[in-house]
């Protein structure tokens, strides 16, 4: 009991020191897509020996063991790939198994998120620490990256000042979708869009009555291409559900996108901001 | 004043082909125990191993981190099976099982509760105390009280009142649960969808020890009232004139499934039809005398309670399978050919 | 020793069931409630049995007051047979009879045991028995199984002086004319060894045969008691049961009309 005080006191302490270069980053498991995103990114991904089920892009990614869901990790599976380094975001778990792994000295680090293009960058320069990444092909990469956010940046101050309401849904519940309110990865994105989220008045994700999405009116509405899996293309979504009443739906503004690749705050997301910015631009 | 004493000691009443099966549960035990201890994931090296080099990996791996495990997943096994076969002879009715009849969803409702809304006061404190495990130990009690109230006492009311009673509490356990899981914030959710699944993941020394000796207590003291569990069977008024305290006798076996399941589902979250499928097995095997039912129950659950973590473990290594998917997949073809067999006589 | 009952009176919600009834049973004689239903026999032998616990008036067994005798004292002294519940499990004949032993501290589970079992199983024509699992026996097999239990309850190694009881709600229904009245010598053997019998019977005749002394009860009362032949008599059972009866005295013979 005393070391799980322990753990949690150092806990401050090992995100400020987070960004530490590892003393052995030759076998590396992953548990968070956008962090093994990064690492393709980077060119380091020779090194995995495991990764989570929401680190699916790239496509080679299949090849790597799979250490299962990030919240229902196993303690002896990660250990037996024999890791000299575990990286992982805050919803790594459950918090027993994180405990054990850092009670058997694994070098384990969390890397924190900030979801905003800031925040990617410093992500991406963080993971880039740990693994000791020096050379200068892949810090041009980095340099490259930080132009598109800059575009990305302008374009959505520009984005902020016209008011553009953004509703971004998840899922499906039957006919509820599930929308992102304050303080979710949705959230996020559309404020890095320079949008407006409609959901002001409700926290995490939620599902919405149909009255709540006409009171919304959002100008454009997005959802995840997993979302709308049950429908067979964007009109059908749109005609069976409460969606049809909104403008955005009757000017055609709805669009699906890889959630990942939009959700995940890793380098893909840049890339789908921009995209979502310059369209919400015109 | 009579010379009689009234100890039911627990071996008179056994038949001696059930002692040898108790014997045989037991040698099973020790078996699937090394056989878990030897296999999982993690491949050990022997000789580092044997030559005791206490801080290496694989001497963490095995003493820190499987055995706790293991032995966790043994008495769990044994809590189910020993409560299912004690509820099964109190109810007089043989698809009783926490949780069936609500008994486990009432524990995980109160650890639930416990989660949400105790974690924006005190959030390192939730796993490292005694909180957890108390909360869901009352939430099985509340779940059982209510039980005794809608049953009148546990009076014989066919198999068909108590199921409803249990669809009742298990449907009102998942409200409560679905509407935690609502108000909850992200962070706690990630504790919340580990009650109904099950797991043994993560299990320490520290945590799992106060509930191990606890649960071997209250087993010790459960045994002795087999006998009276059988006298039980003859109806209750019949068992009161043999002699048999039927409250106390009621308290006891409530009391002792609260507790026992309570811990076991505050430490590895829900985990289905062990308590319905093994006393079954047991009666099956050697015979229905609560002497030897009761033990056998206890022995047969942990082993195969083992068996399915071990399986969790390995099928789809390295990540793990819920161990409850496993012990669901084998018990709910079970309870269905239960049906029908009761269906039939 | 015998067992006292004296102004014993029982209601639920207001309305009387058992109205001041007065009366002894004695070790070693069979006395016999007879009435019509809801004259409360039923309820009379669970209150001496114990199962009901506030009540008007006192019952004394051997000289102390029933509510200072335990639960498990209680099983000592009297063992009881009424209607039995379906039992769910598949024990067998000798496990269900065996629920009768109780636990004595010094001959458990010894010779005596089995012999008992052996011999009471005998007299209750349900050696054959045994083995069989309990629920496949007939409506009257299991009657006498139950009885055997009852019998077994009251085991004492021989040359024991405890005064013991048995009360005996129906015994007889569903059981055919030969074990009905197997049963009823049983009964008597037992009652010739020195147990005190309660019997509920509803067969008059059979009453009136195996007594040593009839209580007539009708509406909670006690309407007579005494020797069968004297309190038996046209008017009383006439008047109680609603029904023409006329007594034949020389063979003793209740006829009905």
């Amino acid at each position: 009991m005393r070391k799980i005080y322990i753990f949690f006191l150092l806990l401050p302490f090992s995100i400020w020191s987070a960004c530490d270069k590892s003393n052995d980053p030759s076998r590396v498991v992953i548990a968070g897509g956008s962090i093994t995103e990064i690492v393709y990114f980077l060119e380091y991904e020779d090194k995995l020996v495991g990764i989570d089920v929401t680190s699916n892009f790239p496509e080679e990614t299949s090849e790597i063991p799979s250490i299962g869901y990030v919240r229902a990790l196993s303690t002896e599976g990660i250990l037996s790939l024999k890791p000299s380094l575990i990286l992982g975001e805050e919803d790594m778990g459950p918090p027993l198994v994180i405990n054990q792994l850092k009670l058997t000295g694994m070098d384990l680090k969390i890397i924190n998120e900030d979801r905003s293009a800031q925040g990617i960058l410093e992500k991406i320069e963080c993971v880039s620490k740990i693994l000791g990444i020096t050379t200068q092909e892949r810090l041009n990469k980095i340099k490259n990256l930080t132009r598109d956010i800059n575009l990305l940046q302008s374009i959505a101050k520009k984005n902020e000042d016209k008011d553009i309401r953004i509703m971004l849904i998840l899922n499906m519940q039957g006919t509820s979708p599930i929308v992102a309110g304050q303080n979710t990865s949705g959230d996020g994105f559309i404020k890095m869009v320079g949008g407006k989220n409609v959901a002001s008045n409700f926290e995490g994700w939620k599902p919405i009555s149909s009255e709540s999405i006409i009171a919304y009116d959002p100008h454009f509405i997005i959802i995840t291409e997993r979302g709308m899996s049950s429908f067979s293309d964007i009109e059908s979504l749109s005609n069976t559900t409460a969606l049809k009443f909104t403008n955005a739906a009757q000017l055609g503004k709805i669009y699906s996108e890889d959630g990942m690749a939009m959700l995940g705050f890793g380098v893909r997301t840049i890339k789908t901001a921009l995209n979502f910015a310059e369209i919400f631009s015109k | 004043m009579s010379f009689f004493s009234l100890e039911q000691k627990w071996f008179k009443f056994v038949k001696s082909s059930q002692i040898k099966l108790l014997a045989f549960f037991l040698i099973a035990l020790i078996s699937i125990f090394f056989l878990s201890v030897t296999l999982g994931s993690f491949d050990f090296n022997l000789r580092d191993l044997l030559s005791r080099k206490s801080d290496s990996l694989d001497s963490i791996v095995l003493f820190e981190i499987r055995i706790p495990r293991v032995l966790l997943a043994a008495f769990v096994g044994a809590s189910l099976g020993i409560s299912g076969a004690s509820l099964q002879g109190l109810f007089r009715n043989p698809l009783a099982d926490p949780g069936l009849i609500g008994v486990s969803a009432g524990a995980a409702l109160g650890a639930s509760f416990v989660i949400v809304v105790g974690s924006s006061f005190f959030p390192e404190f939730i796993f490292g105390t005694f909180i957890l495990p108390f909360s869901a130990i009352i939430g099985a009690s509340f779940v059982i009280s209510l039980l005794y109230i809608f049953t009148q006492g546990f009076g014989y009311q066919g198999i068909t009142y108590m199921l409803l009673v249990g669809i009742a509490v298990n449907a009102f356990a998942s409200v409560g649960i679905g509407i935690l899981t609502y108000i909850s914030t992200d962070s706690e959710l990630r504790g919340l969808t580990f009650w109904t699944m099950g797991s043994f993941g993560g299990s320490s020394w520290q945590l799992i020890m106060p509930a191990l000796i606890i649960i071997s207590l209250t087993v010790l003291w459960l045994i002795p009232s087999s006998r009276k569990l059988d006298l039980l069977q003859l109806g209750e008024p019949e068992a009161y004139r043999l002699g048999v305290d039927v409250r106390r006798l009621k308290f006891k076996v409530i009391i002792s499934s609260a507790v026992i399941v309570g811990l076991s589902v505050s430490l590895s979250g829900m985990i289905g039809f062990v308590g319905l499928v093994v006393p079954h097995l047991v009666r099956l095997l050697g015979g229905v005398n609560h002497n030897y039912l009761l033990p056998g129950s206890a022995l047969l659950g942990a082993s195969l309670m083992m068996g399915a973590d071990l399986l969790s473990r390995i099928l789809i290594q390295p990540a793990e399978l819920p161990v409850g998917l496993i012990t669901s997949a084998i018990g709910a073809p079970f309870f269905l050919w239960l049906i029908f067999r009761i269906r039939k006589s | 020793m015998s067992i006292e009952v004296n102004n014993l009176s029982w209601e639920i919600e207001g309305k009387s069931i058992i109205s001041n009834i007065s009366l002894r049973i004695d070790e070693g004689e069979i006395l016999t409630v007879i009435g019509p239903n809801g004259a409360g026999k039923s309820s009379f032998m669970k209150l001496l049995s114990g199962d009901i616990e506030t009540y008007f008036g006192e019952i004394y067994f051997n000289g102390v007051l029933l509510n200072d005798i335990s639960i498990q004292e209680r099983s000592f002294i009297r063992s009881v047979m009424s209607q039995s519940q379906e039992i769910v499990y598949d024990y067998s004949v000798k496990e269900i009879i065996e629920m009768g032993w109780l636990n004595r501290g010094l001959s458990n589970y010894s010779k005596d045991f089995d012999e008992a079992i052996q011999k009471i199983a005998i007299e209750c024509s349900v050696e054959n028995h045994l083995e069989q699992r309990f629920n496949t026996l007939s409506g009257g097999e299991k009657r006498r199984v139950h009885f055997a239990r009852t019998l077994i309850q009251l085991w004492r190694p021989s040359g024991s002086l405890e005064p013991r009881y048995m009360f005996l709600d129906e015994p007889t229904a569903n059981l055919d004319i030969l074990h009905e009245q197997k049963m009823m010598k049983l009964i008597e053997k037992k009652k010739n060894e020195g147990i005190g019998v309660l019997l509920i019977l509803h067969d008059l005749n059979l009453a009136a045969k195996y007594s040593n002394r009839i209580a007539i009860f009708s509406n909670g009362e006690l309407v007579d008691i005494g020797k069968p032949k004297t309190v038996l008599t046209d008017k009383t059972l006439s008047s109680i049961y609603g029904l023409e009866m006329k007594i034949d005295k020389n063979p003793f013979r209740i006829n009905y009309y």
